[in-house]
């Protein structure tokens, strides 16, 4: 998002389903890097170029009934994400919100329930695997610890699929121990511009000493 | 006469009274009505003369008993409500529901009055882990837990989670809830207020479930308590989170007089409540009210327990902006009634007026017994230290094997990590969480004014099975310590008040006893007691739970991060343990030692001492220079806490401690192994590990020394070190217990497993 902010309108959008609970935090993590985050209500449209970046938070978008996200991807506001990420606005789904990504089709592959069936609330190392994402540049093989806390995490992609995400270096992050059986380690993917990203670990809280850890900041600045 | 009385769970004398105040038997919906708020539940008549007795009021206390939730004033326009509740009957027969709808219930309590809840915490009993049930309800009630608060958005941030086989047919789950109001956020109340002013209902549509709910609560179990089950409500934590957002929001903009959630008893006790509190009467049209499906009744509608739904009161003018608020959300808002003169709850079903009746008749008139009770007499007591020791049980391991009794401990249900229940539930949601569940203390920052809450809960059950006035007692004292010792003043608390048969005298004894107890604690730490709940008839097929009066702090801090923490924090920090004696007993070990044993004790807690440990705590806490850890010596004694604080260390930090030169109050005739288990394995209330910096000891003897001119029976000594070795060693003259930190990890961790071994 660093090249995109200086040049471009500064709002970052913030999508909010009914449903969605990390909203909040990730309005106080765009606003504490200075930048002004507005909110993008499920049933309504928007014009891209009124912004930077566009962010999706997590939580239970319509309870998770249905597959998670499912319901969410069908909403009126994705047809105006849609269109701007054809227009070259960054997109991150955090949580749900890469979860709904998956579901509608811009990120590759599929979360399923964790391996073991419960839902994990913990902190993990990750990897970085591919550094072209508009979102967190950093030197490829960095680490980063953040919170993760989902009951749905497990990354899945065919193997044909994975070769190819691999291939494309769409491969965003790993775990470095893997805590929810993904395929492939994988935490994060990208599409192929890498201009679209979504991970299951949450940036927005690892901000502050305060909180545990600073490395989500890097995804925000 | 007698099926319907006992249909309705009213006894004869109940129904006699009734009689008398209407001028005439019930009629109609009247039984359901005053069945309804006359149980247990509602009316609190076996509670109420004796909750009088909390310490309850303080300049910070806004909102107090009568209101949904208490709510205090932090400063600097930050107010916080908070309250506790159970849900303890519906958990053990439906365990996932029991426990999310709990959530669910005490979430309500607090937005009800226009704060956002900020964080939740849980106090779980569960029976003997060895029985056939108890893996199937911990699972039930954790996944419970879990699927309502992580879906709601709200982090719980700590918890306790208790076993022993009073519980085996009586599970506890109390749930707490904290909302914040942010500067300039309304308070609201249940206050019916405003002649020709709307009745609206919002939330989810009625349904069958839960009726007659609250009078099952209110009743002992009996075999057949699985046929309950149809009073067990269902959650929807995906609605909870709507009608949230939603009821914050038309609150927050004030388009709403008066609110409350339909919890016990439904309609009938939110509308009559809103009513009695007001002074005004309420016209309702029960045909009014949304339903799941058409062929529900009057009676049903007026007890069905179904969740997520609100009552509130508004300005006829208000009604259309409070439509569109509700159905952004997606929700439905629909007027059921009015605000009248006649202070009268008049149900409608059409045009037929089924039920025309003086709300105060249902509520203030409700029974109020004064059960049978006999003062306090302190049972279990030894005459010394000595005596404690000397008829106590003798060590599980054989003599002297200290390391496979420390081993044993962390080993225990009771003592071993809770990793596997906290990390299914989301700590951080929110972005507020500085300390999660791994602390003894949670803490979350306040945004506005970049302070700190923390919040901690308390009540160790073993005490309560000693002396429950003792035990109540450390259920203020015990949490308020460790609030203080990094560095929390602890402000107000609430509490869940779980109890056997009332109408037995042994249990109702303990019910008075603990009240005093934790009143007179509450009363000189100026905490007041601002919210609660009681739970009555705790009881199986005539076996009753240990009395239960579990608790809930909270405390506030100036900075977010700062103070000392309760595990080691590096190599070479001084250890040293300081003591305020009041009472010794042979503590949580005993009892792991021989399940039959009864705890035994010497000397009681005073709570001006408590006071004054609590402000050494502070000032303690505040010497960032120089303290580094600080933490109460808690359940299973010294051994035990410092096994922990290398647990919980970063890097598994060791340490080197020495107890030759420790002779505390009473122990001086106490030799060999026997003063090794009185020192390491029995508890002294309060005591407290400290370290400082390297050099730092002369500055922390210096302090103590000065405030024991005020604490004259404060007393301390310098143990050892933290240490990189990778060992706890624990030495006494020829008594040694040595033990590596990575196997006690490796028990600690894994033990728990062990124990639920059919869970995942």
């Amino acid at each position: 998002m660093k090249a995109q902010a200086k040049v471009s309108p500064p709002k970052v959008g913030i999508l909010r389903f009914l449903g969605t609970n990390c909203d909040r935090d990730v309005w106080q993590a765009v606003e504490s890097v200075g930048l002004k985050p507005e909110w993008l209500w499920h049933e309504d449209h928007f014009e891209a170029k009124d912004y930077s970046a566009l962010i999706l938070p997590g939580g239970f978008s319509y309870g998770d009934y249905l597959r998670c996200g499912a319901l969410a991807a069908r909403s009126p506001v994705m047809q105006s994400l849609r269109q701007a990420v054809s227009r070259g606005v960054p997109v991150l789904g955090i949580c749900n919100g890469f979860q709904i990504l998956c579901e509608s089709g811009l990120l590759p592959g599929a979360l399923l329930p964790n391996q073991g069936g419960r839902f994990i609330d913990d902190w993990v190392e990750l990897t970085l695997e591919n550094s072209k994402a508009d979102w967190a540049p950093q030197a490829v093989g960095s680490s980063i610890r953040l919170p993760i806390a989902h009951g749905d995490g497990r990354y899945f992609i065919q193997e044909e699929g994975l070769k190819r995400i691999e291939d494309q270096g769409q491969i965003w992050w790993r775990y470095k121990s893997n805590p929810n059986g993904s395929v492939a380690d994988i935490a994060g993917v990208s599409d192929e511009s890498g201009r679209v990203v979504g991970l299951m670990p949450h940036p927005e809280r690892a901000l502050w000493d305060w909180m545990g850890g600073v490395d989500g900041r890097g995804f925000f600045i | 006469m007698e099926a319907k009385l006992a249909h309705y769970r009213l006894s004869e004398s109940e129904y006699d009274r009734i009689c008398e105040l209407l001028g005439r038997p019930p009629q109609g919906l009247e039984w359901a009505l005053f069945s309804a708020l006359w149980s247990e539940h509602c009316s609190y008549k076996s509670s109420r003369r004796h909750l009088k007795k909390f310490y309850s009021q303080s300049a910070r206390v806004l909102e107090s008993f009568g209101e949904n939730a208490g709510v205090i004033d932090l400063g600097e326009g930050e107010r916080l409500a908070f309250k506790m509740e159970s849900h303890n009957h519906p958990s053990y027969i439906e365990p996932y529901q029991g426990a999310a709808t709990g959530v669910g219930g005490i979430l309500r309590d607090i937005f009800t009055m226009g704060a956002r809840p900020i964080a939740l915490a849980n106090y779980l009993c569960f029976g003997e882990a060895s029985t056939t049930i108890m893996p199937h309800l911990v699972d039930g009630v954790v996944r419970g837990i879990a699927g309502y608060g992580n879906c709601v958005g709200v982090p719980t941030v700590t918890g306790q989670t208790e076993f022993h086989s009073s519980y085996n047919g009586n599970i506890l789950v109390n749930a707490m809830a904290v909302g914040l109001f942010a500067p300039g956020d309304p308070v609201v109340t249940s206050k019916a207020q405003g002649v020709g002013n709307l009745v609206v209902y919002v939330g989810a549509k009625t349904g069958r479930d839960g009726v007659h709910g609250a009078s099952m609560a209110s009743e002992s179990f009996a075999e057949d308590s699985e046929k309950k089950r149809p009073t067990v409500q269902i959650g929807d934590p995906f609605y909870e989170k709507l009608l949230i957002e939603s009821c914050l929001e038309v609150i927050g903009r004030g388009l709403v007089v008066a609110i409350q959630d339909m919890g016990a008893a439904g309609l009938t006790s939110s509308s009559f409540e809103m009513a009695a509190k007001g002074g005004v009467g309420l016209k309702l049209f029960l045909d009014r009210v949304p339903l799941r499906q058409e062929d529900i009744g009057p009676e049903e509608i007026l007890l069905s327990e179904s969740q997520e739904r609100m009552l509130l009161i508004a300005q006829p003018e208000n009604l259309k902006a409070i439509q569109e608020v509700f159905f952004r959300w997606g929700l439905e808002a629909q007027v059921i009634g009015e605000v009248i003169e006649a202070k009268e709850v008049e149900l409608f079903w059409g045009p037929e007026c089924l039920v025309r009746i003086d709300p105060l008749l249902l509520t203030d008139n409700a029974p109020n017994y004064d059960r049978a009770h006999q003062p306090w007499h302190h049972p279990h007591r030894a005459e010394s230290l000595n005596d404690l020791v000397a008829s106590g049980p003798s060590l599980k391991s054989g003599d002297s094997a200290w390391v496979e009794e420390l081993k044993g401990l962390l080993a225990s249900v009771q003592g071993c990590s809770r990793e596997w229940v906290h990390h299914q539930y989301d700590q951080r949601v929110g972005g507020r969480t500085a300390q999660d569940a791994h602390h003894s203390v949670a803490s979350l920052r306040l945004a506005d004014s970049d302070r700190a809450l923390g919040f901690t809960l308390g009540l160790r059950p073993y005490l309560m099975r000693f002396d429950a006035r003792q035990g109540a007692m450390d259920a203020v004292a015990y949490p308020a310590l460790e609030l203080a010792s990094q560095g929390f003043l602890p402000l107000a608390m609430t509490d869940c008040l779980n109890f056997g048969n009332p109408e037995n005298p042994k249990i109702m004894s303990e019910f008075v006893a603990s009240i005093e107890g934790m009143s007179e604690v509450c009363r000189e730490l100026d905490v007041p007691v601002i919210s609660g709940n009681v739970s009555f008839y705790n009881e199986t097929q005539g076996q009753n739970i240990t009395s239960t009066p579990s608790t809930g702090l909270v405390g506030l801090r100036n900075k977010v991060t700062s103070g000392p923490q309760g595990r080691w924090r590096q190599a070479s920090d001084e250890i040293y343990i300081l003591s305020l004696p009041m009472l010794h007993c042979s503590g949580q070990w005993a009892e792991w030692a021989q399940s039959s044993a009864s705890l035994k004790g010497w000397g009681e807690i005073q709570a001006e001492g408590v006071k004054g440990l609590i402000q050494v705590l502070l000032e303690l806490s505040a010497w960032e220079e120089g303290v580094t850890a600080l933490r109460p010596v808690g359940k299973m004694g010294l051994a035990y806490t410092l096994a922990r604080m290398g647990l919980e260390s970063d890097q598994a930090l060791g340490a080197q401690v020495d107890l030759s030169n420790w002779t505390p109050q009473g122990c001086a005739d106490l030799k060999g192994a026997q003063r090794f288990l009185a020192l390491a394995f029995y508890e002294t209330l309060y005591q407290m590990v400290v370290t400082v910096k390297p050099g730092r000891g002369d500055e922390l003897e210096e302090k103590l020394g000065h405030w024991q001119q005020s604490l004259s029976s404060l007393e301390w000594a310098h143990l050892g070190q933290v240490e990189e070795s990778g060992f706890l060693e624990i030495r006494d003259h020829a008594e040694v217990l040595r033990l590596s930190v990575d196997e006690m990890q490796d028990i600690w961790r894994n033990a728990w497993r062990n124990h639920f071994a059919t869970l995942a």
